[in-house]
């Protein structure tokens, strides 16, 4: 493909049209309501990339490429996981219990926790996958209706059980020192989060192109009926796959209570709103994994960049909800649009 | 004048030229059968006519008339009244529901149910169309189904009745009343287009009959004026040739298959298999023969272990494993049901079911998995860009081929083959044909079920009949279409 | 008999009156076909534009007209796209859902000045029954939209098995192809139903936040579309089941409230309705199961 013709396919290519859409009608309703968007659109981006403030996006993009993975792989198995905030608190909560109940040696005391996060992300969520593959609940539905239960369960530990004594503030003391990540280079955010996350990403990149397990669950995924009547388990496989996303988005939550400010702080960890900026990052990605990392750094930048712009220009923040859930709405009718011109 | 004229019409769907500048008229009161091998271009011809297609080129005329049919309300407009290949019924609906619905009687906002159901029963007694009016259509036998579609167009007042391929779901006893019925409604000056490819209905009931092969008309007769042998030259372009030789009798080895006593209840505690026994012996193709609906299905399952352990299924002297026993080759009869997954890649797809012998632990070889991929293409004749593109964008033919490719180079040594020639051209239909004759002469055991009595004759060695879930009756290949299809009405021999 | 336990009623009642509005709206478009799971962010968005518009006029019958018209616009956004050119109707949901809570909160803070909760002595709330004459214990404080939401289960059930329209509507739902075979023109119905569900989610937000309590507050859905969703999916599209399970939301809310009037934590209260909805959703699949295996 020469250089020309490769560069316009990338414009045109679905992830591209979405967000140049939805932020073209982001601009309207900013317009609409009197922002005035050559104000908030430099502020948003300074917001995120502005020095002190890059930093802090990079460390954002960590739990939010975590939850992006829990969505994304069960989603390949065909199981929509809406119900990722109950993981990344039941795994937040779970490696935080551990860190300040269990006296641990060091190393130990970071991967410990880390792997006890995960395992409660992926029991809450592997919790939907009988329902669905027995009971035909689906599991957007039972995901999502777990999810809060299990924040609330954290949110009530953490206020009470695991509370910090006699401040009245609804977190967990401080973990001990052998259980906060190192940062990575002389960052003050950024922590070894930042590498395993990717490297994780790796291997969940390769398993899904290049491994029987990530054939089967792709095959699950494309036509359940197919893969069974290859005598693929696909029971088992949509369970792997839903308590493998629940790990990814425990995992997450386990990293952010290990990092700064190193306790579980009640609704630090939904309020951010990583689930859904992973949701909309993973359907921008529309099918194709390896896009996934660059789209989750996109909506990273608008997430974090938002706030900047609160800040700045006093232009809430929430503007980069509305963000997302258009282009969400508009990668699906890109996607049947390509189908109908396919065909 | 033609009560319906359809004038030079041209349908693509995608590569495929299903209607190539199509010419067919059809008469008041007259039987009209449209004949063609699977694949022909029948189907889409039809829905042309029923407004469920638009032409890309053509017209279409009523009383001489050009109209334009947008949608099925337009074609119900123009007089029009279609029988489904598949059934179009609503099945939480009544009889009476499904046949008024569109145009149900009403009194003072309300549905008349009484005077639907009256308006139903008066038209069934008219016609000799049995069906209770108050009956769920869900839970009714396919010949009463098809009455119900009748009912509908008759209450519509259709003047020209569509039927597509109506006998493939009817025993034969049921086909010779439904031509009863046919010829009670055409002497009301109602015309009637009936599609079908088998030339003994085309003699017993047309008046005329055009012929489509790969989408264009490649004859059109008078019955009274022409014959079978005709006819085929038309449909296949050639002299019908000779069955396939039959093997001498093989020298039998001990059953590969072995089916004893089966029976199987659905969840509503209806039996669907009662006490079924069959055996199946390395060289031999049993055929399966059965009106729709006869047990074929869990027979099927059970068989290739996707109905999990079921005992009394037993594979080389062993159960047969739950899930999907790797030593059965099994080609399914819906390609877009469980044979393939349309959005991943050739490769993916003749992959399925070999990936973990594949494989060395986690990884699958890519490479190897192409080359392979490319390899059976190859061999199996396979037209395909490459082993990249989705299988979705093979032709059904191709597709098919792509499915026998998987399942027949699998290392297994009982091959079901499930209506393998179903919606594919004659060619490839020859080609699946000498594959199933080429794994039976290499020692397979072979269950073939097909729906075509003249393809179980044609291949297979023993002819085993299903009614009602059981075997009632075991032929030689070479048994006539008569007895079987008696056979398949529960008749006993 | 108890004053307690009428309240307790009550609150059962105005716990269930928005749950059961948007799910009469998810049963119309489970009807025709549509997995209508957006029924969570046209709730808010209705209890959004019906406190901005109450706020506006003074009126709180004008802010329910503008709650209805303005979900009925935002589930156009459903409708186009998943009915007119079939995209995927869950994608979009997910899509809208979001879209509503970040519409809602910065819409709030450009309107209101600032975000969290909004309320004002200026907003009017819909009356009580009480105020109207209609005083009768369980109704006596309820909105006028309490006894509405419950006479449309009564008409709904009736419209749905004896009018022609109902027939045409639960056929086009059973099978596509056909409802097209005899003419129906199904696209349009799916169109209608949605728009009509935009209505009902309408009513259920401006329910919500002028009958309910009177003021907007971030996400104040919390979760009751997911429950309507849920009650849809227990109600085997019959609006009588549909109230009983929107019915047993209600007691499980009401419940909550009195445990954390007993003391217990408020999460366990706000767990409640889930952990009792997911449970009831279960249960409502094992005794399906167990059904059907009697025979096997
Ligand atoms: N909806 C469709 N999409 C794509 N191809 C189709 C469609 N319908 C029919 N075809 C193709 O058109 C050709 C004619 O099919 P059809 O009219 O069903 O034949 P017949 O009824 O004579 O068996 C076949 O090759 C078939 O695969
Ligand atoms: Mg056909």
């Amino acid at each position: 493909m020469t250089a020309p013709a490769l560069a316009r396919r990338v414009v045109v290519s679905a992830p591209v049209v979405a967000v140049a859409g939805a932020l073209a009608l982001t601009t309207l309703v900013m317009l609409v309501v009197g922002v005035d968007p050559t104000l908030a659109y430099p502020a948003l981006i300074r917001g995120a990339v502005a020095d002190g403030n890059l930093e802090y996006t990079v460390a954002a993009f960590v739990p939010t490429l975590g939850m992006a993975l829990a969505f994304a792989l069960p989603l390949r198995a065909g199981e929509f996981n809406l119900g990722g905030d109950g993981q990344l608190a039941a795994g937040g909560v779970a490696a935080a219990a551990l860190a300040l109940l269990v006296p641990l040696p060091p190393v130990v005391a970071v991967v410990l926790p880390l792997v006890a996060g995960a395992l409660a992300g992926g029991l809450v969520a592997a919790v939907a996958a009988p329902l669905s593959t027995r009971l035909k609940i689906p599991a957007i539905v039972s995901t999502l209706l777990i999810s809060t239960p299990a924040v609330a369960l954290a949110s009530y530990l953490v206020r009470f059980p695991l509370a910090e004594a006699g401040t009245g503030i609804a977190q967990t003391p401080t973990l001990p020192d052998a259980a906060h990540l190192p940062f990575l280079g002389g960052s003050g955010y950024v922590t070894i989060g930042l590498p395993l996350i990717v490297v994780l990403t790796g291997l969940w990149l390769y398993a899904d192109g290049r491994t029987v397990t990530g054939y089967e669950i792709r095959a699950t995924g494309q036509n359940r009926e197919f893969a069974r009547y290859g005598g693929v388990r696909v029971d088992r496989v949509a369970a792997v796959a839903l308590a493998g996303g629940g790990a990814f988005a425990g995992l997450s939550g386990a990293l952010i209570v290990l990092g700064p400010p190193y306790r579980f702080v009640d609704g630090a960890l939904t309020a951010p709103g990583y689930t859904f900026t992973a949701v909309a990052a993973v359907l921008l990605a529309s099918a194709r994994p390896v896009v996934v990392p660059l789209t989750v750094a996109l909506l990273t930048v608008l997430q974090v960049g938002g706030q900047g712009m609160e800040r700045e220009a006093g232009v809430p923040s929430q503007l980069t909800q509305i963000v997302q859930g258009l282009i969400i709405v508009i990668v699906a009718v890109l996607a049947t649009l390509q189908a109908r011109r396919r065909r | 004048m033609y009560a319906a004229e359809l004038v030079e019409v041209t349908k693509r769907f995608g590569p495929v030229l299903a209607n190539d500048g199509i010419d067919l008229a059809v008469a008041r009161g007259e039987v009209h059968a449209v004949v063609g091998e699977n694949g022909a271009g029948k189907s889409t011809l039809m829905s042309i006519l029923y407004g469920l297609h638009r032409p890309d080129a053509g017209e279409i005329r009523r009383d001489g008339r050009t109209v334009a049919l947008r949608s099925p309300a337009d074609a119900i407009r123009h007089g029009l009244g279609m029988v489904h290949q598949r059934f179009r019924l609503f099945p939480g609906l009544t009889v009476a529901e499904n046949v008024v619905i569109g145009a149900e009687p009403v009194r003072a906002g309300r549905i008349d149910r009484a005077a639907a159901a009256r308006k139903v029963a008066a038209l069934s007694e008219r016609y000799g169309l049995r069906a209770d009016p108050s009956a769920l259509v869900g839970g009714l036998p396919v010949g009463v189904r098809q009455r119900v579609e009748i009912l509908r167009a008759l209450y519509r007042e259709a003047e020209i009745l569509i039927l597509d391929e109506p006998t493939a779901v009817l025993t034969p006893g049921e086909t010779d009343r439904l031509f009863e019925v046919l010829r009670t409604v055409a002497a009301t000056g109602v015309s009637i287009l009936l599609v079908t490819h088998k030339l003994s209905e085309v003699m017993a009931i047309g008046d005329r009959v055009t012929v489509l092969r790969q989408g264009r008309v490649t004859g059109r007769f008078t019955t009274a004026e022409t014959n079978a042998d005709e006819l085929v030259n038309a449909m296949i372009g050639r002299s019908l040739a000779p069955s396939a030789p039959k093997r001498a009798r093989p020298v039998r080895e001990d059953p590969v298959l072995e089916v004893r006593d089966l029976t199987i209840h659905d969840a509503d505690g209806v039996a669907r298999l009662s006490e079924v026994s069959l055996s199946v012996h390395p060289g031999e193709i049993v055929g399966l023969a059965g009106v729709a609906g006869s047990g074929q299905r869990e027979l099927i399952d059970s068989v290739t272990g996707l109905r999990g352990a079921v005992p009394g299924v037993f594979l080389a002297g062993t159960p047969v494993l739950a899930g999907r026993d790797p030593r059965v080759a099994y080609v399914p009869e819906d390609r877009h049901g469980r044979a393939t997954a349309p959005g991943m890649s050739v490769a993916e797809n003749i992959l399925m079911g070999a990936q973990r012998e594949l494989s060395s632990r986690w990884t699958l070889p890519t490479a190897a998995v192409k080359r392979r991929a490319r390899d059976l293409v190859d061999r199996f004749a396979i037209s395909a860009a490459s082993v990249d593109v989705p299988i979705s964008a093979l032709s059904g033919g191709n597709a098919q081929k792509a499915v026998l490719a998987r399942e027949l180079t699998r290392p297994s040594r009982v091959v079901v083959a499930e209506e393998p020639t179903q919606g594919v051209d004659v060619g490839v239909r020859e080609r699946v044909h000498a594959l199933l004759l080429a794994a039976r002469d290499d020692g397979a055991a072979v269950l073939l079920q097909s729906s075509e009595l003249s393809e179980l004759r044609d291949l297979a060695d023993r002819i085993l009949v299903l009614y009602e879930g059981r075997v009632v009756a075991e032929f030689p290949g070479d048994a006539t279409e008569t007895d079987i299809g008696r056979a398949m009405t529960g008749a006993t021999a | 008999m108890n004053v307690f336990e009428w309240s307790f009623l009550a609150g059962v009642l105005t716990a269930t009156a928005p749950v059961l509005l948007a799910a009469l709206g998810g049963l119309l478009c489970q009807v025709v076909g549509v997995f209508n799971i957006a029924l969570e962010g046209q709730l808010l968005w209705g209890a959004f534009v019906a406190v901005v518009v109450s706020d506006l006029t003074g009126s709180a019958w004008a802010g329910v007209a503008g709650a209805v018209a303005a979900t009925v616009l935002f589930s156009a956004l459903l409708s186009i796209p998943a009915v007119g050119l079939r995209a995927d109707p869950i994608v979009i949901a997910v899509g809208l859902n979001l879209l509503a809570l970040g519409l809602t909160a910065f819409l709030m803070r450009q309107i209101f000045g600032s975000g969290g909760t909004y309320s004002s002595p200026d907003l009017t709330g819909l009356p009580d029954l009480g105020e109207l004459g209609l005083d009768v214990p369980v109704l006596r404080e309820q909105s006028p939209l309490v006894p509405v939401a419950l006479l449309l289960v009564v008409v709904m059930a009736t419209w749905l098995t004896r009018s022609r329209s109902g027939l045409r509507l639960r056929a086009a739902g059973q099978h596509l192809e056909a409802a097209e075979a005899v003419g129906l023109p199904v696209a349009a119905y799916r169109h209608g139903v949605t728009l009509a569900a935009g209505a009902l989610c309408g009513l259920a937000g401006a329910q919500l936040s002028l009958g309910n309590v009177t003021l907007f507050s971030e996400g104040m859905s919390a979760g009751r579309g997911w429950i309507a969703v849920v009650a849809v999916m227990l109600s085997g599209v019959l609006p009588y089941r549909l109230l009983l399970a929107c019915l047993l939301f209600g007691v499980a809310e009401a419940f909550g409230f009195r445990l954390q009037g007993a003391g217990l934590p408020q999460q366990a209260a706000d767990a409640a309705p889930y952990v009792i909805t997911l449970a009831a959703l279960v249960l409502a699949a094992l005794w399906r199961r167990k059904r059907s295996h009697e025979h096997a």
